[in-house]
């Protein structure tokens, strides 16, 4: 075998995989372990064969861009290896997303925790902001949250160098919800600043416990976006008339913020406005945002670890680390040969990342203790 | 506090940053002269050791007349098809990031792989089209092949695996001609810059050297920042000195000097005659068992066959023994291995 086969082949061998856990748009997600450690890893599986064009573009933004970037805030790329015609991806696992807490009714959260997820979505964005990477889909499901409360940034299938003035570039890019009005309007030249719209959005759905502006379509988004913070004027946002895909939605009048935020502090309102304004040269930076007087405010952030939890990771913070990520056969998944268990071991494994199984499977688990 | 806003990135200083010491390019693919020979040398034997071998377990004493080629002959053909992914880039009229970024591809692919294993014809298609897409200007493979004579789909796929894994999966490159940009708008606003005409003129000059520089091994022995003083020393020694000086960094002026006479020295063309002779060799050393259809080939092949059908039997095994051990869950268990089958 080649050298570089031999590399790669001794790569593969490193991981086993698992249980599958999600499905991406171009992928399917393992749970798994590094085999020498047990240490619970994901692993990004890309179907490669299936593009005409071979490797699929959102396969090498991510890995273009995870190779890069190391922060405690964005998502760590641990390995990457091929197998036939798949390209996979070892990531760190990540218990849970934004998304999921959001969507928790029965967690409360304190201003001091939605202080906390801000800080660390910006610290993450930061640094990517700094390396002249912009994110292009930041939303809830793209923070995913580590088991000892950290969030990271993930998912960078549509990133992109941050482009030279005047460089052309696509405005098909960020989900709905989170899309800025100059993309809405088909701006082509545009900048970090569409990402910290984005997280305007999500640092009002934190508050709101709902996404904020939730449109129908691109035209009712334009519409949602002006009914909640008025249609701009050309004094606030110059030049935006000129945009190519510009129309007129009709005139909303401005409604304060602290009509709908009505138990946010001033600190609070004051950022988000900043995340939110209209015209994209005024909008705050990530830098900027960081040293903004409410991130040194009172209440302070919530540390990492004190943050609410979803019942699935307080499930499987609670699991002997044994039992999650002990000495089990690899199975199905793992390369032939890799040691041996007796059958029950292997249920037990096979059924933890089940969410619908995992009842059952901690029951297996205390009769067999 | 006030600092940069990460919108208007200063270009010049970020090429010296900890940003680009933390990059892969910095961490890996940065070797002395002394190490890049050793590197080269080593692939070249280990190569050549085991073509013979398969020569001569095709038919013993076959490997004693052939030439094969060595690290120097090696890095030469290299060095041809990199000017030909230059007439390439001409062609489609690719921006300057795809073909820098293909030419380090390339460059980076033959320090973990031979060219008598691979032809560097082939490899450069391939280097070139993933530059495409890592850099963000992709086309279709169909329009691709379509502008290149006696192409097709699979001559770039096929190797699209190879030269990713070659690379470490890492597609990030930082270049000496977007230090040299940051470089030049530092320049105009020093009190010395020339008038605006003389100042694009010194630039297109540092350009011409730049792209000279891709020709040699400078990109992997010193940062882009460097790389790119350098040349624009060779345009213009006083304006590269006002600059170094302007940033407190007379010690890089010195530092350069040694890309400068490695530019002068490997920048130029390789000989047609002695490119072609190489090629003739090669025709003969290059390995068989990468000759689609040789005899080799299939062997390697059948070889190759046996040990994923041990594999796949030994995995079948397990599923079915599982079952018959009257695991209640051996439904799920049956299931999840189909699931992984294809791997
Ligand atoms: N590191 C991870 N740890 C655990 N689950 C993950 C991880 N990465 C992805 N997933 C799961 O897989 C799903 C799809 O992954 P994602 O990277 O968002 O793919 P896509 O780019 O196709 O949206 C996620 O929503 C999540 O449920
Ligand atoms: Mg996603």
């Amino acid at each position: 075998m080649d050298a570089v086969e031999k590399a790669n082949a001794e790569r593969q061998r490193r991981w086993v995989k698992d249980q599958k856990v999600g499905e991406g748009t171009y992928a399917v997600v393992y749970r798994g372990r590094e085999l020498a450690t047990g240490r619970k890893i994901a692993i990004k599986k890309i179907k490669v064969g299936q593009f005409k064009d071979g490797l699929d573009m959102s396969a090498v933004r991510e890995v273009k861009y995870l190779r890069e970037l190391q922060h405690p805030n964005i998502i760590e790329l641990l390995d990457v290896f091929s197998s036939k015609t798949n390209l996979n991806l070892v990531l760190e696992f990540l218990d849970t997303d934004l998304e999921m807490i959001i969507k928790d009714r029965s967690l409360v959260f304190l201003p001091a925790d939605i202080k906390s997820w801000m800080a660390m979505t910006f610290r993450g964005l930061e640094f990517c902001h700094r390396n002249f990477i912009l994110h292009r889909d930041l939303k809830p499901n793209n923070l995913l949250i580590a088991s000892d409360g950290q969030l990271k940034i993930a998912d960078f299938g549509l990133a992109r160098d941050a482009a030279d003035p005047g460089y052309k570039m696509t405005c098909q890019v960020i989900t709905r919800w989170y899309r800025p009005p100059e993309l809405l309007f088909g701006c082509r030249y545009y900048s970090t600043a569409v990402d910290i719209w984005s997280v305007g959005c999500i640092f009002a759905e934190l508050m709101l416990r709902i996404p904020y502006l939730p449109g129908e379509s691109d035209m009712d988004q334009l519409k949602t976006i002006f009914r909640a913070l008025g249609t701009p004027t050309d004094e606030e946002w110059p030049g935006h008339t000129k945009l190519p895909d510009y129309v007129s939605v009709g005139q909303f009048p401005r409604t304060p913020l602290r009509d709908l935020f009505t138990a946010a502090s001033g600190d609070t309102l004051n950022l988000l406005s900043k995340c939110i304004i209209f015209e994209p040269r005024k909008r705050i930076s990530a830098r900027d945002a960081l040293y903004h007087p409410y991130f040194f405010a009172l209440p302070y952030p919530t540390h990492p670890s004190k943050l609410p939890k979803t019942a699935a990771q307080t499930a499987a913070a609670s699991r002997p680390p044994d039992e999650v990520d002990g000495n089990v056969d690899p199975g199905g998944g793992a390369p032939a040969g890799v040691g041996k268990a007796a059958p029950p071991k292997k249920l037990k494994r096979k059924l933890s990342g089940h969410d619908l199984s995992r009842n059952i499977a901690r029951k297996l688990d205390f009769t067999a203790s | 506090m006030q600092q940069q806003p990460p919108t208007s990135p200063d270009v010049s200083s970020a090429a010296k940053s900890p940003l680009f010491q933390s990059s892969t390019q910095y961490r890996n693919w940065r070797f002395s002269v002394e190490q890049l020979k050793a590197t080269r040398a080593a692939l070249n034997q280990a190569s050549v050791a085991a073509i013979r071998n398969t020569f001569e377990s095709d038919s013993p004493g076959s490997s004693s007349d052939v030439h094969f080629l060595d690290a120097n002959e090696e890095h030469l053909l290299v060095k041809l098809y990199i000017i030909k992914i230059s007439q390439l880039c001409g062609h489609f009229r690719f921006p300057e990031e795809v073909e820098a970024t293909g030419i380090t591809y390339l460059k980076r692919f033959y320090l973990k792989n031979t060219v008598m294993d691979w032809h560097p014809k082939n490899v450069m298609l391939t280097a070139l089209y993933l530059a495409t897409k890592t850099t963000n200007h992709p086309i279709s493979l169909e329009s691709y092949t379509a502008n290149i004579p006696r192409t097709n789909a699979s001559d770039v796929l096929d190797l699209e695996f190879l030269v990713a894994q070659s690379l470490a999966f890492e597609f990030a490159v930082w270049h000496a001609h977007r230090a040299l940009w940051g470089i030049w708008l530092d320049i105009q606003d020093l009190p010395q810059a020339p008038p605006h005409e003389e100042l694009q003129r010194i630039h297109d000059t540092a350009m011409q050297h730049i792209r000279t520089s891709r020709l040699t091994d400078v990109e992997l022995i010193y940062p882009p920042s460097q790389i790119a003083l350098a040349c624009l020393s060779l345009a213009h020694p006083e304006i590269a000195a006002f600059w170094a000086r302007s940033k407190n960094a007379d010690t890089a002026l010195e530092a350069i000097e040694s890309i400068k006479r490695t530019i002068t020295r490997d920048g130029d063309t390789p000989s047609v005659d002695v490119v072609r002779e190489i090629d003739r060799h090669l025709k003969i050393c290059k390995n068989p068992e990468k000759v689609v259809g040789s005899k080799a080939y299939l062997a390697k092949r059948a070889r190759e066959e046996k040990e994923a059908e041990l594999k796949r039997k030994k995995k079948a095994e397990n599923v079915r023994k599982a079952t018959e051990q009257g695991n209640p869950f051996g439904e799920v268990l049956v299931g999840q291995a189909n699931l992984d089958d294809d791997d």
